[in-house]
């Protein structure tokens, strides 16, 4: 869960960074199977509520770790999580995904990718800031009540999820969106400055 | 350069999560270009984005998922990392712009009032946000108007002021549906700004007549 205790989190974060390593190093079957377990099934469910249906929801989770596998030799573990670079993976599949539904597009996630490329190259002290931001969401999630992470997660998907959560929770749609921005606002307050 | 006005954190969130539309998108990538300050907030955002992946319940895969997909593993070819492609036509001569825009197809701008220049930028999508560059003369002052959606504003060079305060280049300003902008260019070189609008526009006096129709397309 996400409010483990941050050492769990930390060594689990650290294990699956050395899996796609060995991914990207020696093409490590065994490495790819263990993170397909972990993660294919959780892309299922992040497809799931963001509308795909059952079927396509599988096939993108599979998309998503095929990927995962030929990209694995641009994973940078300085500058990247784990888990946040294979969100990313999702992430954009998933809006494909939306295109394709459109039939607006063929061309594929690699324009996306670049849709997220928003500077010539990463500044000098990306890896310094990004293993300093790592830690710091790490133990702001922790910090975090339940029902504050439970409403944060709605930030990652559109109003359908959002009823959906708030059936679940058993609150009106309305303190569903103001409890987020409250668990927003707290967040922000625990990840501190970023200039 | 020194930024004064952010997007709210609602939208850079919204961003991560990869849930804006293209042209909302650009006008958030076009801040992100010029502010490494919400860039890490974004790359903070996409740290959460990994945690509530991992939090998620699992949804068991289809049977024989995980076989299926490894007997497509040897085709695959490592991949590799997308580079910015050169555009020799695309808007090369707006700066501030974010590669992948400065990679669309350029077009001319267009005369709309006097000291005003519209050029639209050519999304590869349909989306249901217009995206322009406005290029305003120095002193130029815009009539009010209203509209019904949001408008997303990045100066990508010289300044302008109105109620909200004072924008210079890098900065972001956002109106919602309840905003009234009267808009007064006080740099001294061209004020160009890439907007990102959504809604029908409600425009008064003649400017807002004249743009109406253009940003109609
Ligand atoms: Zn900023």
């Amino acid at each position: 869960m996400l409010n483990d205790k941050p050492d769990d989190a930390t060594s689990d974060a650290a294990r699956w960074a050395a899996l796609i390593a060995a991914v990207a190093r020696e093409k490590d079957r065994e490495a790819f199977a263990a993170l397909f377990t972990h993660f294919a099934p959780r892309i299922k469910t992040f497809m799931r509520r963001s509308g795909a249906s059952e079927q396509s929801a599988d096939e993108l989770a599979q998309e998503a770790l095929l990927a995962v596998w030929s990209k694995a030799n641009l994973f940078d573990p300085n500058s990247a999580g784990a888990s946040a670079w294979i969100f990313t993976i999702a992430r954009n599949l998933r809006i494909d995904a939306l295109r394709r539904e459109k039939r607006t597009r063929t061309a594929g996630t690699d324009d996306i990718d670049l849709e997220f490329q928003v500077d010539d190259g990463p500044s000098p002290d990306a890896g310094l800031a990004a293993a300093q931001t790592e830690s710091r969401v790490r133990s702001a999630l922790a910090t975090l009540p339940d029902d504050q992470l439970r409403v944060i997660e709605l930030s990652f998907f559109d109003d359908r999820a959002h009823a959906e959560i708030a059936q679940t929770l058993q609150i009106p749609l309305g303190t569903v969106k103001s409890r987020l921005r409250l668990a927003m606002n707290r967040l922000r307050g625990l990840l501190g400055d970023f200039s | 350069m020194t930024i004064v006005h952010h997007p709210p954190d609602e939208l850079l969130t919204a961003f991560a999560a990869g849930m804006l539309d293209l042209g909302q998108h650009i006008a958030v990538a076009t801040h992100l270009t010029g502010c490494r300050h919400c860039r890490r907030v974004v790359h903070a955002m996409e740290h959460v984005g990994g945690g509530v992946l991992t939090a998620l319940p699992a949804t068991a895969m289809s049977p024989g998922a995980l076989a299926a997909v490894e007997t497509r593993l040897d085709g695959l070819a490592p991949a590799v990392a997308t580079g910015l492609r050169k555009a020799a036509t695309g808007i090369t001569d707006v700066p501030g712009l974010p590669p992948f825009v400065r990679d669309y197809p350029s077009s001319s701008w267009k005369w709309i009032a006097p000291k005003v220049h519209l050029r639209p930028i050519r999304m590869p999508e349909a989306s249901a946000t217009r995206v322009f560059l406005l290029k305003s003369q120095p002193g130029t002052k815009m009539i009010e108007h209203t509209h019904t959606g949001f408008e997303m504003t990045c100066i990508l060079t010289g300044s302008f002021a109105h109620a909200g305060g004072h924008f210079g280049p890098g900065d972001f300003d956002f109106g919602d549906g309840a905003t009234d902008h009267e808009v007064m260019i006080d740099s001294s070189e061209d004020c160009i700004c890439l907007v990102a609008m959504q809604g029908e526009l409600k425009l008064n006096g003649i400017i807002g007549r004249l743009l109406q129709p253009l940003i109609r397309m």
